[in-house]
């Protein structure tokens, strides 16, 4: 289960993710919790060599992708090359360790190619 | 609101200065600035200071109250101003809007940062920490990354090349080796970086669209500028007051991923609009610029939001060397973040100081835009999520 809260405003329908106490479109304050839905399309992405202190990996891809009820989120993308993506390309989601801090997963979006 | 002017203004060398504490880069900068001004002993009365990381880099708070004391200027108000790398730009403005208010007379703005003292991981994840904590910063994404999947959608969108982004990286390197204050002092070229064999080793992949030598270096350094109210410079100082036109800030999103376009850098649109509108000039009237130039595809980008250039045309300009020294409008001819160096707290005022340099007529002639008159700045916090734009005008006495 994927465990991201998105907001969707009740008089506009803006979707948000993350939290904002009032609508980035209309200022409304009421909003609906939503689940992501089905599966993702890749907005964009990026393969990054220099990472930050926490990972021990050789490289990181990342991307932001859209799911089909609207959410958008960022989120580590499992491939080998970066080359092997492309915008606009089908992904599925998982909820995984993305991290560990002190030995201990922390956990987020994974995206994978369909 | 008073009409306000930089009457002295001071940089140290950008670089890895492992010899100096921040505080002595503060304070190094504060007296050439104080100096330049021909203030002597006379104090200030206001000191505001822009640096984003001394409470996680150096450990150090309070750092404006510890800088007043170092140069001497009590009882002078103090206080630093925090707005990730547009620190600078934040505290010139909040020095601004204080001599314009009346409030007070005669202010100083530094901006400093000392990133060095830590490891590229932890410089890394220190910039990466203005990233969302819960839905970006847990990914382990990073500013160079941001800009990444930035170019990835500016590319799409607008046929911005890497040959493009090659030629912005070996201009602002070239002025980058004339500039005494520059971090990088090393010209590039094409072949070493782009076209041949070995340019896959010199210039590897670092946020695939983006190259080593798309981003700017991790710096230490200080920069700092007196303000006064114009009607007061030729009292304080003999050099010619360049005026402070005009200003404008504007914020967007946190994320990336909640803008309707995420190419769109929507605060540099506005920020820039309200500078303009306040100094009631327009872009084809400012003769040079200091563009944030943090990735390469910063400077085209901007170059096009503050209005030099259509959408999609920023790269075309930079390819047919309009924003050369010599071209229509220089861009960047201090070598920009890009080669003078990004001590983020300290950028905003730097480019503030090179662009008065360029006012006041200063500058050898390999770096100098004959007879500028006006200069244009922007400086771009968080992936363009605060910008800070000022225009500057010399002033003739």
């Amino acid at each position: 289960m994927i465990n991201i809260t998105a907001y969707k405003c009740k008089k506009c329908g803006r979707i948000h993710y993350p939290r904002h106490e009032r609508c980035l479109s209309c200022k409304h304050r009421e909003f609906e919790e939503i689940k992501p839905e089905g599966n993702a399309k890749l907005l964009t992405f990026t393969q990054i060599f220099n990472l930050p202190w926490g990972f021990d990996e050789r490289f990181l891809i990342i991307g932001v992708a859209q799911f089909e009820n609207g959410v958008k989120a960022m989120g580590q993308i499992k491939a080998e090359d970066a080359a092997d993506l492309h915008t606009g390309m089908p992904l599925t989601a998982s909820w995984e360790p993305v991290r560990y801090v002190q030995g201990e997963p922390v956990y987020g979006l994974k995206f994978a190619p369909m | 609101m008073r009409d306000v002017a930089v009457i002295g203004v001071g940089m140290i060398p950008f670089g890895r200065r492992d010899q100096d504490t921040l505080m002595d880069m503060l304070a190094y900068a504060s007296m050439k600035a104080l100096d330049d001004a021909g203030l002597g002993d006379k104090g200030v009365d206001a000191l505001y200071v822009g640096n984003m990381g001394a409470g996680i880099l150096q450990h150090q708070s309070s750092i404006a109250s510890a800088l007043v004391d170092r140069l001497s200027l009590l009882p002078a108000a103090a206080e630093a101003i925090e707005n990730g790398p547009a620190s600078g730009g934040s505290a010139v403005k909040n020095g601004v809007l204080a001599v314009a208010s009346g409030y007070y007379d005669v202010v100083l703005v530094a901006g400093g940062e000392k990133m060095r003292e830590v490891t590229g991981w932890r410089a890394t994840d220190f910039v990466a920490t203005m990233t969302h904590p819960e839905v970006e910063y847990p990914y382990g994404i990073t500013l160079p990354g941001m800009a990444g999947m930035f170019t990835r959608l500016y590319m799409e969108k607008y046929g911005l090349t890497r040959e493009m982004l090659v030629e912005v990286a070996i201009k602002n390197q070239k002025m980058g080796a004339l500039n005494p204050y520059a971090h990088v002092e090393m010209m590039i070229t094409k072949e070493g970086i782009y076209e041949s064999p070995h340019s896959v080793v010199n210039n590897p992949p670092a946020a695939d669209p983006l190259h080593l030598y798309d981003a700017c270096p991790v710096s230490d350094g200080a920069a700092a500028l007196v303000l006064c109210p114009l009607e007061m410079a030729a009292k304080l100082t003999k050099n010619v007051p360049v005026l402070v036109a005009g200003f404008g800030q504007a914020t967007d999103t946190h994320t990336l991923q909640e803008r309707d376009d995420p190419t769109d850098l929507k605060a540099v649109t506005l920020a820039a609009q309200q500078a303009f509108e306040r100094a009631k000039l327009k872009p084809e009237d400012i003769h040079v610029a200091e563009l944030h130039d943090a990735f390469t595809v910063l400077e085209i980008a901007e170059s096009e939001h503050v209005g030099f250039f259509k959408k999609g045309e920023g790269g075309k300009a930079v390819l047919a060397g309009k924003t050369r020294l010599g071209g229509k409008l220089p861009i960047n001819v201090s070598g920009g973040l890009k080669a003078r160096g990004h001590p983020v707290g300290a950028t905003g005022v730097a480019q503030v100081v090179d662009i008065v340099w360029q006012l006041r007529h200063e500058l050898p002639e390999d770096r100098q835009v004959k007879n500028a008159q006006n200069g244009l700045t922007v400086n771009f916090g968080g992936f363009g999520n605060n910008v800070v734009c000022f225009i500057l005008r010399r002033v003739e006495q």
